[in-house]
């Protein structure tokens, strides 16, 4: 896969975090603080942006974000929900996951995944759409998923 | 099929094991579990996700629960508002995700942005509520994406036979119909192999023609 194409969303610069008790990368099964809802408004974070407007098309939920060596060694310039994007990347993962895990709306990491990629913090890979249809790989996921026992032990809790 | 040893050894049994680099992430694919309200896919996915399936979840509130009937799902005090998903490592280059979507009408908007690029669907239905899985049925077919029915057995219990739930559905012979258990890991598994078998048939006769 070649590295980290930078996805096209529109780069108007990096006013977005208005700032919130964003949560540093947190482990997988940091224990959920419940029922908090976050008191920013999801256009504050993104300057009032949205994914999936204009050309560029939204980045697929399953697309895999990972952090650049700049954005790491930049990573205390970082502040609020770009640093936690950044810090939740240093190995990979989905958009989903990185939504889920800092607790953000999908379009928010959507938006803001693109900024940190343009400034070269991030690499995003989307994932290639003709994966799909493709006969091998479709047969490593059966080979894949049939290879799973009938029960799974305790879940682990790192991917 | 062949079973093709994976080339990367020991990609399953090592428990946390951290990728050789952070670089190189795995190629991403994805099946979509959709059904109604209480049906059994957080369940689902739950019962073989390798992770504990990650879900934005929300008490269910007074505006949701008319909508929302609880009546038929007792016990059931949640609902999923927005998705969870799950995940499972094929190899260290290939991660199949899972994602669960709320069937009804109303969550249409989110089924656009989690299935464009699935490799397939598996609609979950209830047969107290057979009703509640006709929009996810509607939309697999619309939007071609192979896809399977699966009837949760609940507590093993299966109230129609499947010609019923199949006549009741309208879903044509060639959508394969079968009962599984939303607890059972194997169960699970092999309600999606019966997915990607229907994506394995349809890739291999485009290749044909």
């Amino acid at each position: 896969m070649a590295a980290g194409e930078p996805v096209p969303h529109e780069a108007a610069g990096s006013a977005g975090s208005a700032g919130s008790a964003g949560r540093a990368g947190s482990a997988w099964d940091a224990p959920e603080p419940a029922g908090r809802a976050s008191a920013v408004r999801p256009f504050l974070l993104t300057a009032g942006r949205v994914s999936g407007s204009g050309a560029a098309p939204s980045l697929p939920v399953e697309s895999q974000v990972v952090a650049t060596p700049t954005g790491l060694s930049a990573l205390d310039s970082l502040a609020f929900e770009h640093h936690d994007l950044v810090a939740a990347c240093r190995r990979p993962q989905s958009v989903a996951e990185l939504a889920a895990q800092l607790r953000l709306h999908l379009n928010v990491v959507r938006v803001l995944a693109g900024d940190l990629c343009t400034a070269g913090h991030l690499a995003v890979h989307v994932p290639n759409a003709k994966a799909t249809q493709d006969i091998s790989v479709l047969r490593r996921v059966i080979d894949g998923l049939r290879a799973v026992p009938d029960s799974r032990g305790t879940l682990r809790d790192s991917s | 099929m062949v079973s093709v040893p994976s080339p990367t050894p020991g990609a399953h049994s090592a428990t946390a094991a951290e990728p050789p680099s952070a670089g190189q992430p795995p190629l991403p694919v994805k099946l979509v579990i959709a059904g109604g309200f209480g049906v059994g896919k957080t369940t689902a996915v739950g019962a073989i996700s390798e992770i504990r399936p990650l879900t934005t979840e929300a008490a269910i509130t007074e505006v949701a629960a008319g909508v929302d009937d609880l009546t038929h799902t007792p016990g059931k005090t949640t609902t999923t508002v927005a998705m969870d998903f799950g995940c499972i490592t094929i190899d260290p280059t290939l991660k199949l995700y899972l994602f669960g979507t709320p069937g009804q009408d109303r969550f249409g908007f989110m089924w656009d942005d989690v299935v464009e690029g699935a490799l397939g669907g598996l609609v979950i239905v209830d047969t107290r509520r057979l009703d509640d899985c006709y929009a996810a049925v509607d939309y697999f077919e619309h939007k071609d994406v192979p896809f399977a029915v699966a009837v949760n057995a609940f507590d093993g219990e299966v109230q129609h036979d499947l010609d019923e739930v199949r006549w009741a559905l309208d879903i044509s012979e060639h959508v394969p119909l079968v009962v599984f258990d939303a607890r059972e890991t194997g169960s699970v598994r092999d309600a999606l192999l019966v997915v990607l078998d229907v994506a394995l048939t349809r890739a291999q006769s485009a290749a044909v023609s």
